[in-house]
């Protein structure tokens, strides 16, 4: 090989290579499959596993929220799919929900999660007619007042509520 | 006298056929080798300091052996620009040998991207061969410190620099990768188990503030150390031939 292209070689991988290491001291992978999936975000590729979500949708109308969060995890490792995050934040708070008290874990983890989907979009709109609640403000809210204690808590007619 | 002047001119006959068979020679190899040092220059090297650059910083969890990614300190930093100052002043880089204004851009780039693979891949091994944080983190860095500035000052060769580099990397790998990794007791058990079951272990854990790493980061960084120094090995004092002639 000429001299040339040799050195046109070792220019642009050491350009790659130091711009590879950078990504990984960055972005901090802890696994091999990490690596792929933050890859796949940096180059714009990254979606969310479609199988994955439609089974995590099921276990969460089926009421398993645990096997639920699972799924939905595994169909976006990177928490950054707005509708994701939303079931995500509405699982927490449907397992959290009690008719005389709540779990606060619970509801603080679905707080962060509705946090995250108005940060990855403000104006998500979820479109499963099966919710009540549409929007991640109104999760939040909700999950918020549940974390409060107030006097209004002690009112016996809140036994009648209803889960969202 | 007659007899004396024939040895001399023997001898001077003798001189002049050894340094031209000498002269053929060296151009025959350099003409042999002329790719094979283009590949070991522009290729082989920058991978070598890459790899170097990618594991420096690469720990993994004693826990479940994750990987942890490690950023330098800033004072790798200021070891490395002393380092590579260092090796500027032995002699082990002669700058204008890698880099000159008469070279084509594309000579001069490919000699800058070799020499900063070569610092990144030192900024890392620093990374590596520091504790990472606590008491020990300041003692090996003085240590560091101390050497690479008395060498600053001291007469060098390249092969005495080399030797140095190599005895204070060997040692700093042991230091961390051997004494210190077996003086740090893992996060395994509660503390009352641990203080029990072993009580110095515990205690040095706690005084030098060291954190556990899978018993992996200390081959892989074994290994680091020795790409290293095979880069270092392989690394040519100039690129190019001393010659006037603009190219």
């Amino acid at each position: 090989m000429k001299e040339t292209y040799i050195q046109i070689c070792g220019i642009s991988m050491t350009f790659l290579g130091l711009v590879f290491i950078v990504f990984l001291y960055v972005s901090e992978p802890k696994t091999l499959a990490e690596v792929s999936t933050k890859g796949s975000v940096a180059i714009g590729a990254y979606s969310v596993n479609s199988d994955d979500f439609d089974r995590a949708v099921a276990l969460f109308r089926n009421d398993d929220f645990i096997g639920a969060r699972a799924a939905f995890d595994k169909a976006d490792p990177e928490k950054r799919d707005a509708a994701t995050q939303f079931y995500t934040a509405y699982s927490f708070y449907r397992q959290g929900w009690g008719r005389i008290s709540n779990d606060d874990q619970l509801f603080a983890q679905g707080v962060a999660a509705a946090d995250r989907v108005m940060a990855i979009d403000p104006a998500f709109r979820a479109t499963d007619g099966s919710l009540q609640m549409r929007t991640a403000s109104e999760l939040k809210a909700e999950m918020e007042e549940g974390l409060k204690i107030t006097i209004s808590d002690f009112n016996p007619m809140k036994l009648t509520r209803e889960r969202k | 006298m007659e007899e004396r002047e024939d040895q001399i001119i023997e001898l001077a006959d003798d001189e002049v056929e050894t340094r031209i068979a000498r002269a053929m020679a060296t151009q025959r190899s350099t003409a042999d080798t002329e790719p094979d040092r283009s590949y070991r220059i522009y290729i082989l090297l920058p991978a070598l300091f890459l790899l170097v650059t990618l594991f420096g910083g690469l720990r993994f969890s004693a826990a479940d052996g994750s990987f942890i990614f490690m950023k330098p300190e800033l004072i790798c930093l200021v070891f490395t620009a002393l380092t590579m100052v260092l090796f500027a002043r032995s002699g082990s880089i002669e700058i204008d040998g890698w880099l000159r204004e008469n070279r084509t851009i594309l000579k001069n780039a490919a000699s800058v991207a070799v020499l900063l693979a070569l610092s990144a891949a030192t900024v890392q091994l620093y990374n590596s061969l520091l504790p990472e944080q606590g008491l020990m983190f300041w003692v090996v860095g003085f240590c560091f410190f101390w050497t690479i500035w008395n060498a600053l000052f001291a007469e060098f060769d390249a092969r005495k620099l080399f030797k140095n580099l190599a005895a204070i990397f060997g040692l700093a790998f042991v230091v961390k990768y051997l004494v210190l990794t077996n003086l740090t007791a893992a996060p395994a058990g509660s503390w009352w188990q641990r203080l029990f079951e072993n009580p110095g272990k515990e205690a040095f854990t706690w005084l030098l503030d060291l954190p556990k790493y899978s018993s992996a980061t200390g081959y892989l960084q074994f290994f680091t150390l020795i790409l290293y120094v095979i880069g270092l090995l392989l690394t040519p004092s100039r690129v190019f031939h001393a010659s006037p002639k603009p190219e």
